[in-house]
């Protein structure tokens, strides 16, 4: 019965830990160029000001703005995701993995925060993310030629 | 209604995805550098989208020759499954090989000692057979889970950094922890139709990651090739 139980709890525990490794993984993927900052730009995101702000201050951080600033550029992002220079229009396996994986972080940013447990961990993973998302949206725009447009005009007239 | 349907979706799914991982295995080559995962896979579909759909078919589901057979090729699974990760340790140790002539010999005495343990944990039992083959695979599927672990802690330290086999751990230890957590559960959770639904339906999704991430890891390193950091004093050296 001890045996059973220790056996559950500990492949639970490992598969957990073995979906947040491949998530981890695919998040350190290196993008032959920053293309996250362009289409951070365009789309005026604002999750490098949310990471600069954890990364560089010390102090207590706006815990309402950064969540609605995740929040809002994830939606922004999950939608590039799946329409710009998309032809299937929909996410690609690893793309749900890192959704579910976002999902589940903030839900743990939010117990945190209610625990008054410090957050930047969660919202420095968060951030991570939406790069990524980012990076691959400015990959793939950029492998697409519009005519004259840029990646930035594109992505406006979206 | 809903729970066919799903099993159906989540069933067909995993032999499309089993299928387009071998094509893409043999199309691209990759089979010469993962011949155990591409042996493991041959295996793995050829009973799944093969094997047990024909005896089903043609026996029953309610019939000993499936029930045979269903447990026969699911032991064969388990024993290849075991072998896949001693093969996965011979990777990891590749240049190494001091380690490996280490591990060699305990990986072999870890599979003869976990035969042995199941057959001294049914001893008493009347049914033999069935008892063997159920201790065996909870046995032997815990052991490998551990034994990935250990893997993937040795491949950080020794700091391989070949991504590759570092995805194809992790898709092993997905697989590995759904059934070990549903053969722990079967004796603690309570014994409902809805309990069985629920640690099948988690087992084919942990299949699916696993196949899923194997995919993410033949796809997204194509030239993975095992690099280890350069020690101190061969970097001093230059």
């Amino acid at each position: 019965m001890v045996m059973a139980t220790l056996i559950l709890i500990l492949s639970i525990a490992l598969c957990l830990f073995y979906i947040q490794t491949v998530c981890q993984k695919i998040l350190a993927r290196r993008f032959s160029e920053e293309y996250f900052r362009s289409i951070a730009n365009a789309n005026r995101l604002e999750f490098p000001f949310v990471r600069k702000a954890v990364e560089e201050f010390d102090g207590p951080v706006d815990y309402a703005w950064i969540r609605m600033a995740l929040k809002c550029d994830y939606l922004a992002l999950t939608y590039l995701l799946k329409n710009a220079a998309n032809a299937k229009h929909r996410y690609a396996r690893s793309e749900m993995l890192l959704i579910a994986y976002f999902h589940a972080l903030f839900c743990t940013m939010g117990l945190l925060h209610l625990l008054k447990v410090p957050e930047r961990p969660a919202i420095v993973k968060l951030t991570e993310i939406l790069q990524h998302f980012a990076d691959v949206v400015g990959e793939r725009v950029s492998s697409v030629r519009f005519g004259d447009l840029s990646a930035s005009d594109y992505l406006l007239s979206l | 209604m809903l729970d066919q349907l799903l099993t159906y979706c989540l069933q067909y799914g995993g032999y499309l995805l089993q299928l387009l991982l071998l094509t893409v295995f043999t199309a691209r080559g990759h089979w010469r550098r993962n011949i155990g995962v591409f042996l493991y896979l041959v295996v793995f579909v050829s009973v799944d989208s093969a094997i047990r759909p024909y005896t089903l078919h043609h026996y029953g589901f309610q019939s000993r020759q499936y029930l045979h057979v269903y447990w026969f090729t699911d032991v064969v699974l388990t024993i290849l499954a075991f072998a896949l990760v001693c093969e996965f340790f011979r990777r990891a140790c590749a240049g190494n090989d001091k380690i490996w002539q280490t591990l060699r010999p305990m990986l072999g005495f870890v599979f003869l000692l976990l035969a042995a343990i199941s057959y001294f944990m049914i001893a008493s039992n009347k049914d033999v057979y069935w008892h063997f083959i159920f201790q065996f695979q909870r046995n032997t599927y815990f052991t490998c889970l551990v034994l990935t672990t250990l893997l993937y802690i040795m491949m950080q330290r020794a700091e391989v950094r070949d991504e590759e086999l570092g995805m194809l751990v992790c898709g092993m230890g997905i697989l590995f922890a759904a059934p070990t957590a549903g053969l722990a559960g079967k004796g603690l959770l309570p014994d409902s139709a809805y309990m069985k639904i629920l640690i099948n339906h988690i087992s084919q999704l942990c299949m699916l990651g696993m196949l899923s991430t194997w995919w993410y890891a033949v796809a997204k390193f194509p030239n993975a090739a095992t690099v280890r950091d350069i020690p101190a004093t061969v970097q001093g050296l230059e």
